[in-house]
């Protein structure tokens, strides 16, 4: 998708490790260490750094800004975003993280699925279908109909494809108990088998066992396995290796409702594996691949599920439209965030699923200025409206080799004045080189003061504050300024696209054939600021806006931007 | 991005604003005013289509006992329909007969361009792209970003704080904390100041987009 011109995304420090925790001096410190300090929005790793000021948080005790890698994310609640209710962390445990509030999208275009009755009297009663108001398909497709209106969920989990019933898990139980012991019987009337002999015959007569089947096969033997390991050697525990106990315990705990034992576990003696069909073990067969060819040959592709519909399905080994389940809706969580390096809580939401308000919430946006670009030339255009500003300017057209003016602007959330200084390189990084001048790098920005004074003092404060004179480009001045935001101008002149094969002549590995964005042009820039806040007053709330009797602490903040001006018109 | 080619403006100027600060373009073509509310300060651009007209027609056997007129559209304050968009309230066919129920739309929400909504409830703090098609009984809870171009599902309910796209609409992302929070200052968005610079913030008050809507 692609971003309107202009923006400006933030770098995070910890984009590289070794920086993360660091004070904004010490990175200062770095950056002018080192000689290639310049930040390149097009190495691959900037893609993981560069996020808009509204997504990075700020933690207050390291000084630092928090993108969501250096965040810790804790999970809140699950809730179900189709129908909004909270499902308890006992129920997501045991049942899966899928809404069992009969919430289903449909498995092939994945819209919500809506029940309707095929009723022939008209009177909505039975028989009931789940159907896809999007792409019309329903569960009719598969052969499932449901007697009640309600519950779909519970109905679903009964009926297969097709309409055959499905065992519960306690008749899977009991049945699998069943064929043991009639195995049992089978192995002590005769000759002991070799395993593998005994395994392929067991149920040849109902098919393969059902993915359902086999997992639950699988999941009993491994409990089975588990529990009579436990109860023998007194070994600690803290070994985790493969096909131990505890390596299984803890795979089975991510099934189950029970809770972790917390019985010291014996060492390990090696678990046997499963053996057998009904301990879950499954044979690769043939003649299932072949009756796939064969049906591929007779219903054609159209009769196969795309790579990501299959993923969304619970079972990973369908194949074919007419294996394909109602997906029920998967849960959302709500979250909490913390500094990965202090703990510090970030955010925090309230915990009730219908509030979208926060108990904590610390932005980046109210510490750190927002620094922002616009063509000179140019009105603010009404969005939405069909009217176009007078003077418009396309960013989508930058014409190469003009020398063209922008403003950067620049604002402060903060209560205190800033000073503000500006780097970039002089040409951009990348294939396309173009030229910046920042005419006035170096300013100061005025305090932010609270929303009453700003509403007491609106007409005479609200604008620019140099309104006696006409701003001019001068270099050494600023363009503009008002009550907490400064704008300066920059020149900046759009490098030529045909022009990248001659730089690589002269510096090889800058330049080469264009790819794909290389006509955007971005610029790096590196601000750092100044200020003086009041020590230990950290929550302004708590600080009356006149402050005066703390003392004062000099601090400074430093973060890469890059400004995405717009795109280079070819020739 | 292309701009439609330009109308001469209505001599009187675009827009009649009403006694609580809505904004109604001349050109805009609303049937069924009287079951329309606008909550104040709300904008209806030109070429924008409210079908006021489709309202229930079952007899209503409200609590309040007097039969008043039905509302088809409700539109809270400071909220943005942006040029060619139509809003139709959902419709149900019941026995044969099609029935229309009230649309819902919050405060504070942007609609854009040329979009057809039939959403049912739409709540505060929403942006919607331009071209952006609703289908009916939809429900988009509080700041939701829906991304230009994408087709909401009959009966999709998006939950607080998605960022949707897509044909059929599917959840891409989430807003993140700072959705709706003007940058570069506490407060309600009077923090920013002038300079030319956009003094709202998608999801945010739209009060100032609203006041340089002339
Ligand atoms: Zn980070
Ligand atoms: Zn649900
Ligand atoms: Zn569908
Ligand atoms: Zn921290």
């Amino acid at each position: 998708m692609a971003q309107a011109f202009p923006y400006t995304y933030y770098a995070c420090n910890c984009f590289d490790s070794n920086t993360s925790g660091k004070r904004a001096a010490a990175v200062l410190q770095e950056a002018a260490d080192e000689d290639e300090g310049t930040f390149d929005p097009r190495s691959p790793r900037a893609n993981y750094q560069l996020y808009p000021l509204e997504h990075l948080l700020y933690c207050e005790d390291c000084q630092q800004i928090r993108c969501p890698r250096c965040q810790i994310e804790e999970t809140l609640n699950w809730y179900c975003p189709s129908c909004l209710f909270e499902v308890p962390s006992s129920v997501v445990k045991s049942d899966g993280n899928r809404c069992n509030r009969s919430c289903f999208s449909c498995p092939l275009c994945t819209s919500p699925m809506q029940t309707f009755s095929l009723d022939p009297t008209g009177e909505s009663g039975p028989p009931f279908i789940l159907e896809c108001q999007y792409c019309r398909w329903s569960t009719v497709e598969i052969g499932i109909e449901f007697e009640k209106g309600q519950g779909i969920s519970a109905q679903l989990a009964r009926i297969g494809n097709g309409g055959k019933p499905l065992p519960s898990h306690k008749e899977r139980d009991k049945e699998r108990e069943r064929r043991k012991e009639l195995e049992a019987r089978k192995r002590d009337g005769r000759e002991l088998f070799s395993p593998s002999t005994e395994t392929t015959h067991t149920d040849k007569d109902e098919g393969p066992p059902s993915h359902d089947d086999l997992f639950a096969s699988l999941s009993a033997f491994y409990k089975s396995q588990v529990e009579s390991q436990t109860s023998a050697s007194p070994f600690s525990s803290h070994d985790i290796n493969f096909s131990s106990p505890s390596a299984y315990s803890r795979i089975m705990n991510l099934y189950s409702t029970s809770g972790p034992k917390k019985k010291q576990r014996p060492k390990p003696t090696a678990m046997r594996e499963a053996a057998s069909a009904l301990e879950g073990l499954t044979l690769h067969d043939p003649s299932a691949d072949t009756a796939a060819i064969e049906r591929l040959k007779r219903d054609g592709w159209a009769s196969t599920i795309s790579p990501a519909q299959k993923r969304a399905q619970p079972n990973p080994s369908v194949r074919f439209t007419s294996d394909l389940r109602p997906l029920a809706t998967l849960l959302c969580t709500k979250r909490s965030k913390r500094c990965r390096s202090c703990r510090q809580i970030l955010t925090k939401p309230e915990a009730k699923i219908t509030s979208t308000r926060y108990k904590i919430k610390l932005l980046a946006l109210n510490h750190i200025p927002r620094l922002s670009i616009r063509a000179l030339a140019s009105d603010t255009p009404v969005p939405g409206s069909s009217r176009p500003p007078a003077k418009v300017f396309d960013y989508n057209a930058l014409k190469p080799g003009i020398p063209t003016h922008f403003l950067f602007h620049m604002s402060n959330p903060l209560f205190d004045p800033i000073k503000v200084t500006l780097a970039t390189p002089s040409t951009t990084p990348g294939k396309v080189q173009s030229r910046v001048t920042i005419l006035c790098p170096q300013f100061d920005v005025g305090a932010n003061t609270d929303i009453w004074d700003d509403a007491l003092n609106m007409p005479a404060k609200r604008g620019s504050l140099l309104s006696d004179q006409a701003p001019q480009i001068e270099a050494g001045k600023i363009w503009d300024r008002g009550r907490n935001w400064t704008s300066v101008a920059v020149e900046i002149v759009p490098g030529f696209l045909d022009e990248s094969a001659r730089v690589e002549a002269e510096t090889p590995g800058r330049g080469g054939p264009l790819e794909e964005d290389d006509d955007v042009l971005e610029i790096p820039v590196f601000v750092r600021i100044e200020y003086e806040a009041d020590t230990g007053a950290d929550e302004r709330g708590l600080v009356d806006s006149k402050g005066g009797k703390g003392e004062k602490e000099k601090r400074e903040e430093a973060f890469w931007t890059v400004v995405g001006v717009g795109r280079i018109k070819g020739s | 991005m292309s701009r439609p080619v330009t109308k001469k403006p209505a001599a009187k100027g675009e827009y009649i604003e009403t006694d609580s600060g809505n904004k109604v373009s001349r050109r805009s073509a609303i049937t069924g005013t009287a079951n329309i509310t606008l909550g104040g300060r709300t904008v209806i651009m030109a070429d924008v289509v409210l079908r006021g007209d489709l309202h229930s027609t079952r007899p209503t056997a409200s609590s309040s006992g007097k039969e008043g007129t039905p509302t088809s559209i409700s539109i809270g304050k400071c909220t943005v329909i942006s040029t060619g968009s139509v809003l139709k309230p959902p419709c149900r066919m019941s026995r044969g007969v099609p029935n229309f129920y009230p649309m819902k739309i919050g405060d504070n929400v942007f609609i854009g361009p040329n979009c057809v909504i039939s959403a049912i409830a739409i709540s505060s703090h929403v942006h919607i792209g331009a071209n952006v098609t609703i289908h009916a009984f939809a429900v988009i809870k509080e700041n939701v970003k829906i991304l230009p171009n994408t087709v909401v599902p009959s009966a999709m309910v998006i939950a607080p704080g998605s960022v949707v796209g897509g044909r059929p609409a599917q959840i891409v992302g989430e807003v993140g904390e700072g959705w709706g929070v003007s940058g570069g200052g506490a407060g309600n968005g009077l923090g920013v100041g002038g300079g030319g610079e956009e003094k709202w913030v998608e999801g945010g008050d739209l009060r100032e987009l609203v006041r340089s809507i002339k």
